[in-house]
């Protein structure tokens, strides 16, 4: 029988909310370098990623009663990461969305159609994207969101989502194709 | 979504391709962790099923290496339960305290005098840790003497970390001022 995918890991879960150490440490060790990727994907440095994941453990493993299986603990571990990433930067005055958005940007949604890009190239296009596009681009194409988490986590309406995501891919792809 | 897109998410797990330092940050969680509830709750292990303490155990083993096998062996029997117990809070805290030993050990920014005065310390709490120890082996129940046995070490952890605290902040001015993106 499939299990759903919110419950994943629920025994181990439901022990560590008796505050067994043992399951914490397994549930750590399921999931630190998952998160651990994303913190430097957004943040770009290992040290603060190091700090943002040991923060989010702990947030996490206090305040475990909280998580009542509305989404998997992967799921609701990664936005305790990313809210805390995304708080980092706009601490720092890092922009997390391009300094001139705008929503007027509708213009060109044909699907530019490319070649498979190699992976690499992708990674490498995405380090050199300026400030405020990377975000958007981590939130949708790899970590999966949808325009609606996007604004959510963001704080911007789901149309700018859209709009600036556009706008990131666009440039993303330009930069890939100078490569 | 387009071909770019599909081909992405597809690949997502390929942007994964970092390691954290495990023992590192799990020695800094779980150290922050019992800040919080100062008292270390002792959990049966026997109420788990047997494939967790096997994978505890795994996880112990591949931590502690020999020097965890030689004392697991030491305790048979009707122990067994209580030793698991025993080693696991004691590995832990003992990784947590040769690490952090280490870091001090290895800081350039420390004077000699420091670390001398640092390290007799911590001669004087082994020393109380092995009469502990002792004590231990004769009377393996001894809540009391499984508490101090813990708090000794907190005491360990609590000095190292105020030294590196002290360490770091006197860095931190100089570190904020080289990052800008």
């Amino acid at each position: 029988m499939e299990t759903d995918i919110r419950f994943t890991h629920k025994t181990l879960v439901e022990q560590c909310k008796a505050g067994n150490s043992s399951s914490q440490f397994e549930l750590y060790g399921l999931y630190v370098d998952a998160m651990y990727n994303v913190g430097i994907r957004f943040l770009g440095s290992k040290e603060e990623a190091e700090d943002i994941v040991q923060d989010s453990f702990v947030d996490a493993f206090k305040n475990l009663n909280n998580f009542k299986y509305d989404s998997s603990f992967g799921a609701w571990l990664k936005r305790i990461v990313i809210n805390k990433s995304i708080n980092r930067l706009k601490a720092k005055r890092i922009p997390v969305v391009p300094m001139d958005a705008h929503e007027y940007h509708l213009s060109d949604e044909t699907p530019l159609e490319t070649n498979p890009v190699d992976i690499k190239k992708v990674k490498l296009g995405i380090a050199k994207l300026p400030d405020g596009y990377r975000q958007i681009i981590n939130l949708y194409l790899i970590e999966g969101y949808d325009h609606v988490e996007i604004g959510e986590i963001l704080n911007i309406s789901t149309s700018t989502s859209k709009s600036q995501y556009h706008r990131a891919k666009k440039k993303l792809l330009e930069i890939i194709s100078e490569m | 979504m387009d071909n770019f897109e599909k081909h992405i998410r597809e690949n997502a797990a390929q942007f994964d391709e970092h390691k954290a330092d495990r023992a590192k940050l799990w020695a800094q969680i779980s150290a922050q962790l019992q800040e919080k509830e100062k008292e270390t709750k002792v959990i049966p292990l026997w109420r788990s099923s047997l494939l967790r303490i096997a994978v505890v155990i795994a996880v112990i083993v591949s931590v502690a290496g020999f020097v965890g096998l030689s004392m697991f062996n030491k305790n048979s029997g009707e122990d067994q339960y209580v030793s698991k117990e025993l080693l696991e809070i004691n590995m832990h805290y003992k990784d947590l305290v040769a690490y952090q030993v280490e870091l001090v050990k290895k800081n350039p920014n420390l004077s000699e005098e420091d670390k001398a005065e640092f390290l007799s310390f911590m001669d004087e709490l082994d020393t109380e840790y092995e009469t502990l120890r002792l004590e231990m082996q004769k009377n393996l129940d001894n809540e009391r003497v499984l508490e101090a046995v813990v708090a000794n070490y907190k005491k360990r952890i609590e000095l190292i970390q105020r030294l590196l605290q002290k360490i770091n902040d006197s860095k931190k001015i100089e570190d904020d001022y080289g990052y800008t993106l």
